[in-house]
């Protein structure tokens, strides 16, 4: 029996021994996901571990969660105060919901060093005046259309011929085909029906776009260029939910426009950047709207090529308000709770520095220091087009960083999803989304 | 252990009183951790309005999380669901698993390795499973689309219409192998003596499968329905990839409506009193089971 209690009295102290074995000074560990962002990051840490870092004594690690719920364990370690790592992912969208648990990074990152970054980028990582993370990549969406098509619409006196009668007959409006750079929503929609094998059997593609409609709140960043180009917002001057006016209403009916009309696949009620893309790809769709992430992927003729090379980008159609974009960052924030705060300090001064952004930028991410995305522009093409459009036509919602930002794209997401998918009307959808904002902002 | 241990062998009535609490310790430790501790927790967060910011300071709200989530169209949106889904899959799985065993039990009898790639899908994470469904759901590179184009059907198999059935047969695909499994376990205990009594009294298969099979392999057909019925009614992962619950809330199971008010909008309370509610349910229907149970082994 006493040999019993010895074994148990030890089992219990092991894991104890162990956890305290697993804390090692000098080490930096960064929570971030998996994927192109996660593979180039790595890049960065192996090149401070190689350099500053043998100087610091400081050795940075990445810790990856899984993409899937990847916010959600986040936010649950943060708040539990887990120390097992040291900095982690922010975004622009989850900033109000991690700040709490973040330490602001205004004192590890000079004011010289921020002059390198786009200031939106900096602002989107701004909360209540303090600077949470260090951007370390920007998004913004683009038009995406097939030049080799556009260009033959733009010349070709038969297919003008069947474009406008498409768009008088569909739409009720006499319109002509013009350059994807000055297309309202509009010319646009006209350009998808025409590309469209359901209005147009000639169509060299099956789809004139490509929608993403999935119940995702992803998929409503993208949407909301449609609110917002037509004048909208998800707040009023008096903080109270606008979703619900004629913007919300004529940016809806964008969508479901072409999904009725059979200009987008069937399938977009359940897809998300990875559909959409495929469709694109494989030369099934003529135009859609995407993120600047996916065309480094869509024009490499060995992934794709039935499209590289044929691919342009434009900004999104123009409603009333003009052109407009939904902008956000991702960066690398400071854990409250950690126990190497100093070291993570001087990584993240690094991690601010132009020598590690370009680092970055050669490894596949998209950092918004405009010198560098100019710079790259012969092996990464679309790069001074983000710098571009952020700078032109980025936007942030009222409320876009706030604490309540998850919450409001969730219930977005999920009354329009019911909206497109034909499961609720328009005006149910636009009373229950005003309804449902009031309620998550209320908390 | 100890108990016969002393003078003359005799038995000293109060040594080794403890040994049972040594040997139980571990597992009451265990069990106070990972369930107790848990248990008490939700109670608390589920009567408190609590935030992500103030985990360790939730303010006592009695009852109001369970009134507002019984007040929630969408939790009886989602109970409903899970309820249809695990009904529908449970009863597939039964037929095919039974209907497997009946056809399949002679030709294992003598290739046992058919048994273990008839077990490969459960083997399968079900949230790597969605995934690959959603693969071979896409409709410019999936192989089901492409099929079924060449047949003239073309709906979109995650839209409104077809959702449903296809979750559900993805579900059916996965873990018919269990049952199919359990009910083999059963089916092989089926004393092959009276099955040849009868057969000599008279009885063809069918009477054979009616009086002698069907109702030996009752109890195993009730506890793998039970088994799979608590599991499919609680289904998030290949749902939560395929469709993220839509459209809508068309495909949104219970759990998916937890995981949301928690994580997403960030409503613990309300979250944690819907998981109380869905343990209460299934205490309910365990208890009730249970009785049945023990009433027919009594029996």
């Amino acid at each position: 029996m006493k040999i019993l209690r010895k074994t148990l009295l030890a089992g219990l102290a092991l894991p104890v021994l162990l956890a305290s074995a697993a804390a090692m000074a000098g080490e930096v560990t960064l929570l971030f996901w998996p994927g192109p962002e996660s593979e180039a990051m790595q890049k960065v840490v192996d090149a401070y571990n190689a350099g500053p870092g043998q100087a610091d004594g400081i050795t940075v690690k990445q810790l990856l969660f899984s993409r899937q719920g990847y916010f959600e364990k986040e936010q649950a370690d943060l708040a539990a105060g887990s120390s097992e790592f040291d900095v982690a992912l922010v975004t622009t969208y989850t900033l109000g919901r991690y700040a709490p648990f973040l330490d602001p990074i205004d004192t590890q990152i000079p004011a010289a060093a921020r002059t390198e970054f786009a200031p939106v980028a900096l602002q989107s990582l701004t909360f209540d005046g303090k600077l949470y993370g260090v951007p370390t990549d920007i998004s913004v969406h683009f038009l995406y259309y097939r030049k080799d098509l556009v260009d033959r619409l733009l010349s070709d006196p038969e297919w003008q011929k069947r474009y406008a009668e498409i768009a008088r007959e569909k739409l009720g409006k006499d319109l002509k085909p013009k350059a994807p750079d000055d297309w309202s929503w509009d010319d646009w929609i006209a350009a998808a029906l025409f590309f469209s094998a359901a209005d147009n059997p000639d169509s060299p593609t099956r789809f004139g776009t490509v929608l993403q409609m999935k119940n995702l709140i992803f998929n409503i960043m993208l949407w909301q260029a449609t609110l917002v180009s037509n004048g909208g917002d998800w707040l009023g001057p008096d903080g109270k939910p606008t979703i619900d006016g004629a913007a919300g209403r004529t940016g809806l009916q964008v969508y479901k426009t072409l999904i009725d009309a059979k200009a987008t696949p069937p399938g977009s009620i359940s897809y998300e950047y990875p559909e959409a893309n495929a469709a694109f790809q494989a030369g099934q769709a003529a135009t859609m709207l995407q993120w600047n992430a996916a065309f480094n992927e869509l024009n490499d003729p060995a992934k794709s090529p039935t499209v590289a090379g044929k691919i342009g980008l434009a900004p999104l159609p123009a409603g009333s308000a003009g052109h407009k974009s939904h902008v956000h960052s991702l960066g690398i924030g400071l854990n409250t709770a950690s126990k190497n705060k100093a070291e993570a300090g001087k990584f993240l001064a690094w991690l601010a520095t132009r020598d590690a952004m370009t680092v970055y930028a050669q490894a596949g991410g998209t950092p918004p220091v405009p010198a560098i995305l100019k710079a790259m522009a012969a092996t990464r093409p679309e790069f001074p087009l983000v710098g571009d459009h952020v700078a032109r036509y980025g936007f942030v919602v009222t409320g876009g960083t706030a604490a309540y930002a998850v919450p409001v794209y969730e219930v977005l997401a999920e009354k329009f999803s019911a909206f497109w998918a034909g499961q609720i009307d328009l005006d149910t959808a636009l009373k229950q989304a005003a309804e449902g904002m009031a309620d998550r902002i209320k908390g | 252990m100890a108990s016969t241990a002393g003078a003359g062998g005799r038995r000293r009535p109060y040594e080794g009183r403890w040994d049972g609490l040594w040997l139980l310790g571990p597992m009451l430790l265990f069990l106070a951790a990972l369930l107790g501790f848990p248990a008490v927790a939700n109670l608390v967060y589920s009567l408190s309005e609590v935030r992500f910011t103030g985990l360790w300071s939730p303010r006592w709200v009695g009852l109001g999380n369970y009134r507002a989530v019984l007040a929630d169209p969408a939790f009886w949106g989602a109970v409903g669901f899970s309820a249809r889904f695990a009904v529908v899959v449970t009863a597939a799985q039964l037929l095919l698993g039974f209907a497997l065993v009946l056809a399949l039990d002679p030709l294992i009898a003598k290739r046992r390795w058919l048994m273990a790639f008839l077990l490969l899908p459960m083997m399968v994470s079900p949230a790597l499973l969605g995934v690959m469904y959603r693969l071979m759901l896409n409709d410019f590179v999936g192989v089901i689309p492409q099929y079924l184009q060449m047949v003239g059907f073309s709906d979109n198999l995650l839209g409104v219409d077809w959702a449903f059935t296809t979750v559900a047969v993805i579900e059916v695909l996965q873990w018919t192998p269990f049952a199919f499994l359990a009910l083999l376990t059963a089916y092989q205990a089926i004393p092959s003596d009276l099955v040849e009594a009868a057969r000599i009294d008279g009885a063809g298969p069918w009477a054979v499968f009616r009086r002698i099979t069907l109702p030996l392999m009752v109890p195993a057909l009730a506890i793998t329905g039970f088994i799979r019925f608590i599991d499919s009614f609680r289904v998030f992962d290949h749902i939560y990839v395929l469709t993220g619950g839509g459209p809508g809330t068309l495909t949104q199971s219970l759990s998916i409506y937890i995981y949301r008010t928690f994580f997403q909008q960030g409503r613990i309370g309300p979250a944690v009193a819907a998981s109380m509610l869905l343990l209460l349910a299934s205490i309910v229907v365990l208890r009730l089971l249970m009785a049945q149970m023990l009433r027919g082994s009594r029996g």
